[in-house]
């Protein structure tokens, strides 16, 4: 961004220091600066009722079955085999992956519903651990988009439009709320291995980059093998002596260019260097899991010891937002069960169940849950008829759109709650429905954000994240 | 329109020192009125480009598909369509290594990470201008990826191999190649402590020292003792990350 408030205001605190800066070392520049950066976000969008600060968002990329896991519809098993009615599907869009199909045959979920806690929420057999917890979780069975591909319905949950190039939520919520922590970046992705279907849909670095907003709004995107962060480690023979020696150089050096110069981005840019320099402390300090006891990883599964898979992220999760970042997202790929659902599912829900349940009563315990808001969804749903050939034990499912389950949890959310009907098939929305925009508002508005200031001019408009049509967060799932 | 670039580039507006001053940082801090000349970052391929020239190692081939140089391993693969053909990312070798940029094999759900870091648009909008940030990545950058490392690791030895032992001259010779122009007397010294330090640090640490001369696929210069190598190389990764090395102005 190179116009805007934004950028006279990062002004002003540079002429500030720029003017300051003489009769100072660098390290107390660079001190100066980066306390500064733990301000910032964007005043006029933030509401005093926020109840979160920060979020972790575990994303099942690929569309979860909804009626395999949340959506409990017994009125199905009668209809094992029969066509889903045209009084139902109303000549909605398919994907091209069924829209020639001869039949839609109604395919029941082989697994078995309770009711678990006092909201009496329903889940199926898959979940054994996330039932221990039914009553941390709000879940609503009513979510709906528009998009019926992934790369489409991804781009559009994650940024507010099917197309690519806007920033993402995370990247409005770095840009909003500003920073809590001067040494990590506001926004991480954490990628993970799944264990179903090997075959699994494509993520895109896009959906969360920044778009038109600052690029230190982008996600940063924590590997789990190798650096962390990407060239975080000195090379071979360099070791943090020879480092600093190197940096006082290149800082002395840079402090003349300002002396010359009066440029401000001089400055900036030594303090980068000595953020730089600090990341590479305190990155390895935060990915260093061995002073974790046993007992956590117990909790969190025997997954939680191996680099990269949900378990661990989740653990690590937890640890970034001990840290002060604003959003951790979990993306888990593997979810998109065409075919063969009941050989994957089990072992796609096993990637996440326990570590799901593990973060939530770990974050309870440290009593960060109630300033954590937690989120858990796909990009859509998946059909109640089966795609390919139908047996009772075997089935597969197609991308739904036009409703789906998604939950959240902690960071003010009523627990317990059940909110949305669908109708017996899981095809349409009877009650209370809730589009993607509305859960990017309610994510905003418990993080503090007022979903309609936040805004910045791009192409001639207000950009938001979600969009200009009605659009509010859902109330009846807040405490 | 060449008239009209040669109206704009020579004129006096544009040829004015970029240095502010207190007045014109309070008056016209975003130099809307031109009170200054231009002074901004390089683009991200500007920058590997640069560095790549100034070591000696710029293939400067041109034409022909494009090539994948050094990158860490694993970005492509975490994003990956599972079937694709280019989930897993294999590294060329050889001149391929040292092209320039704009050969760069791209894939948009996983650019080059040193080209998107420093704010290579994505591909994926129009792009009217582009954004220049200023992050503690790009500095991981520029100190830690194997090609500015290994660039370093040529100057240095260019410098080691034009100037005999005269130290000032080979710091100079770095200078001319990066900034354009030679050291000041401060610059001088502030080099002379840093090498110092280097030295120092690679006499008692043989094998660190033989580290930093070995990364990059180029084999390490023969003739100069490994410590001296060692520690040039810190000095010319030093000077490729200066602020004036990748800024206009």
């Amino acid at each position: 961004m190179n116009t805007s408030e934004e950028s006279l205001r990062e002004y002003t605190r540079r002429q500030f220091l720029g003017n300051t800066a003489k009769g100072l070392g660098t390290a107390a520049i660079a001190s100066l600066l980066a306390k500064d950066a733990t301000a910032g976000g964007i005043p006029h969008a933030q509401l005093p009722t926020a109840k979160a600060k920060r979020a972790i968002y575990l994303f099942m990329s690929g569309g979860p079955a909804q009626m395999d896991m949340y959506d409990y519809k017994p009125k199905m098993g009668e209809w094992f085999d029969k066509d889903l009615p045209d009084s139902v599907r109303m000549g909605q869009r398919l994907t091209t992956m069924t829209s020639k199909q001869a039949r839609f045959p109604i395919a029941p979920s082989k697994y078995s519903f309770q009711q678990y806690g006092q909201g009496g929420t329903w889940m199926s057999e898959l979940l054994p651990y996330t039932q221990k917890v039914a009553d941390e979780l709000a879940v609503i069975r009513t979510v709906w988009t528009e998009a019926i591909n992934h790369d489409p319905a991804i781009t559009y949950i994650q940024t507010g439009r099917q197309i690519p190039g806007l920033p993402s939520l995370g990247s409005w919520l770095s840009y909003g709320l500003g920073s809590a922590n001067e040494n990590l970046p506001t926004f991480v992705v954490l990628t993970a291995t799944w264990t179903g279907r090997k075959q699994a849909q494509a993520l895109y670095q896009r959906l969360w980059s920044s778009g038109p907003l600052a690029s230190r709004h982008a996600g940063v995107s924590l590997r789990s093998s190798g650096d962390p962060v990407l060239y975080l480690s000195n090379p071979s023979g360099v070791d943090s002596q020879v480092r600093r020696a190197m940096l006082d150089g290149v800082n002395a050096f840079n402090q003349r260019t300002y002396e010359k110069e009066l440029d401000p981005v001089v400055q900036d840019r030594i303090s980068q260097y000595e953020m730089a320099f600090r990341m590479q402390s305190s990155v390895p300090d935060l990915t260093d899991l061995s002073k974790e006891p046993d007992h956590v990883f117990e909790r969190y599964g025997p997954d939680s010891r191996k680099p990269g898979t949900f378990a661990y992220s989740c653990l690590l999760a937890r640890r970034l937002a001990e840290r002060g970042v604003r959003l951790t997202q979990i993306f888990h790929r593997g979810w998109d069960q065409h075919g063969g659902l009941p050989k994957d599912l089990p072992n796609q829900c096993r990637d996440i169940d326990q570590p799901t349940y593990a973060l939530l009563t770990d974050l309870k315990e440290r009593g960060l849950l109630d300033d954590t808001l937690v989120v858990w969804g796909g990009e859509f749903g998946r059909t109640v008829y089966c795609q390919g050939k139908l047996t009772k034990d075997n089935y597969g499912r197609d991308h739904h759109p036009k409703c789906f389950t998604m939950w959240m949890a902690g960071g003010g959310v009523k627990g317990g709650v059940n909110y949305g009907v669908t109708d017996d098939f899981s095809y349409n929305i009877v009650e209370n429905p809730v589009h993607i925009r509305d859960i990017n508002a309610t994510i905003m508005h418990q993080l503090g954000i007022d979903h309609e200031k936040l805004s910045i001019k791009f192409k001639g408009l207000d950009l938001r994240l979600t969009g200009v049509e009605p659009t509010s967060p859902v109330k009846a799932i807040l405490s | 329109m060449r008239h009209m670039l040669r109206l704009m580039l020579t004129s006096s507006t544009y040829l004015q020192d970029s240095a502010s001053s207190e007045k014109k940082n309070r008056v016209d801090p975003a130099n809307r009125l031109l009170s200054r000349g231009p002074r901004f970052r390089l683009d991200a391929e500007m920058i590997r480009d640069q560095a790549l020239a100034a070591s000696g190692l710029l293939e400067r081939k041109v034409g022909g598909p494009s090539v994948k140089p050094y990158q860490p391993e694993g970005i492509w693969f975490a994003v990956g369509y599972s079937g694709s053909n280019t989930v897993r990312f294999k590294q060329d070798n050889g001149d391929k290594l040292y092209r320039r940029s704009l050969y760069t094999f791209w894939k948009r759900t996983a650019p080059p990470p040193t080209m998107e870091i420093f704010n290579a648009p994505s591909r994926e909008n129009c792009t009217v201008q582009r954004e220049r940030t200023n992050t503690p990545l790009q500095a991981l950058v520029l100190m830690n990826d194997p090609q500015f490392v290994e660039a370093a690791r040529h100057l240095a030895a260019n410098a080691i191999k034009e100037c005999g032992d005269d130290l000032a001259k080979r710091a100079d010779y770095m200078a001319v190649r990066v900034l354009a122009r030679k050291f000041d007397d401060v610059e001088q010294g502030i080099v002379r402590h840093s090498l110092e330090a280097f030295l120092n640090a690679y006499k008692n640490n043989p094998e660190g020292a033989k580290g930093v001369v070995s990364v990059g696929d180029s084999p390490a210069q023969e003739g100069i003792p490994t410590e001296e190598l060692a520690a040039w190389t810190m000095v010319a990764s030093q000077v490729l990350n200066f602020d004036e090395a990748i800024t206009k102005h």
